[in-house]
């Protein structure tokens, strides 16, 4: 099965190249507006994705936006990334099934909320937001889009393991299948060609402490931002909280439980301000 | 969404004497969900809360009483009592509380919630006449207001009755 799962990689579609050109662009603080507009306009579905979510109160933009000009102007960089990836991440999900027992839409959720919380926690101890940090948190899942197609016919083999044998949801999926989603997912990521510490984060992200190079925080930004949006309830997956704790990568970071908790407070503000985000992919 | 089913979000309650009402709450993880119902006045109560100590966000518990267990389970008490249920013929459960795997001293928001509740049912002298809490997975609760019965549906697994 694992030969036929990762053959199915490359039946993906390409990652949009407008999305890694467009960053390119952004990655110099003086970028032409004129050049980043013309080459969102080339991709005319990202371009109305972008439009659909750029006016949500969580980009927190005073100006109504009409037009990807406006988008580029009133964003600003960091927004402007995050819209991007959202537009373009939306559509590689809305196309595909989740699987394991859960609706595409619900795993877009998730995802759309863990990197909500992964730009929360990242204010809370570095003091800024990271745009590379939410791409990986966004992206941390899309394994599951692949898996999905070939975990249903296991999924009762994998439930068995979990119920009996004290395996962690991923030990099972090892176990079952060969591979786990998380692993798979940073395969994709390879193939899409986004950067290895984004690549790295998606297949560490529910054991970062697995991940010898240790310096950047993303994978385990990630790790705690999906671990807490499991215990809210924020999956619908079969996985439910079936993953083994981090406490290591908490304490690594002087994380308290009520910075946890306030963080919470906060995901749960934002996910309201972030409708328009959390609806785009129906 | 089945005619009659009233859906409890996250860190929200529900409180019905509609014989055709279902109060619903979806994906408990380490939140929990706090299910009364009086027999006599067939009148029931749904809380899901997600926290144990309001004293965390004041200004959080006063706009969202239902988030915090400390001041959301007496406002889902009161709000039976007022359309008629009297609590010495409550009778009590609850669900939900999980945790993540061998978790350790940290993310023990499943056991903090559920010692929350117990503290506050003790002191209230409260008994919980059933409950199904821990372990690590999600859960969907149901409560009929017509005969109080309350099913129980895991991430995966069938309903249970509870």
């Amino acid at each position: 099965m694992i030969e036929k799962i990762l053959l199915s990689i490359k039946q993906l579609p390409a990652f949009p190249a407008t999305v890694h050109k467009v960053s390119e662009l952004l990655k110099n603080d003086d970028y032409a507006v004129a050049d980043v507009v013309s080459v969102i306009k080339y991709d005319q579905a990202i371009a109305a994705n972008i439009l659909k979510i750029s006016n949500s109160a969580y980009f927190g933009v005073r100006q109504k936006i009409k037009s990807i000009h406006d988008a580029v102007i009133y964003l600003g960089q960091k927004n402007l990334v995050r819209a991007l990836q959202t537009a373009s991440v939306s559509r590689i999900f809305a196309k595909r099934t989740a699987g394991y027992g859960m609706k595409t839409r619900e795993l877009w959720e998730h995802s759309v909320a863990v990197a909500l919380m992964s730009q929360i926690l990242s204010r809370r101890i570095n003091k800024k937001e990271d745009t590379v940090l939410y791409t990986a948190a966004l992206l941390h899942d899309v394994g599951k889009l692949v898996m999905g197609e070939f975990v249903q016919e296991s999924s009762e083999k994998i439930f068995a393991l979990m119920a009996a044998g004290g395996y962690s949801f991923l030990e099972a999926e090892e176990s079952v299948i060969g591979i786990n989603h998380a692993e798979l997912g940073g395969r994709i990521a390879v193939y899409w060609n986004f950067p290895p510490e984004i690549h790295d984060a998606i297949a560490y992200h529910h054991r970062p402490d697995r991940l010898l190079t240790g310096e950047t925080m993303i994978p385990s930004l990630v790790s705690i931002a999906d671990q807490f949006c499991l215990m809210m309830g924020i999956d619908g997956g079969m996985d439910g909280l079936a993953h083994r704790g981090i406490t290591d990568v908490m304490k690594k970071y002087g994380l308290k439980e009520t910075d946890l908790e306030e963080s919470l407070l906060t995901l749960f503000e934002e996910l309201e301000k972030a409708n328009e985000l959390l609806h785009i992919v129906n | 969404m089945i005619m009659g089913d009233v859906i409890v979000g996250i860190s929200d309650f529900g409180c019905s004497r509609k014989p055709g009402d279902v109060l619903v709450t979806y994906a408990l993880g380490s939140c929990i969900a706090v299910i009364i119902y009086d027999p006599v006045a067939s009148v029931g109560g749904l809380l899901h809360y997600m926290l144990p100590d309001s004293n965390l966000d004041k200004k959080k518990a006063a706009e969202c009483p239902a988030m915090f267990a400390d001041i959301g389970i007496p406002l889902l008490f009161k709000s039976c009592y007022a359309l008629g249920a009297e609590k010495r013929r409550l009778i009590v459960k609850i669900a939900g509380g999980a945790s993540i795997l061998n978790d350790g001293d940290y993310f023990r928001i499943g056991q903090k919630n559920m010692t929350a509740v117990r503290k506050i049912f003790w002191k209230n002298n409260v008994m919980i006449e059933a409950e199904d809490t821990g372990q690590n997975y999600n859960r969907t609760v149901r409560l009929q207001i017509a005969d109080g019965r309350c099913f129980i549906r895991t991430s995966g697994g069938m309903a249970k009755e509870l």
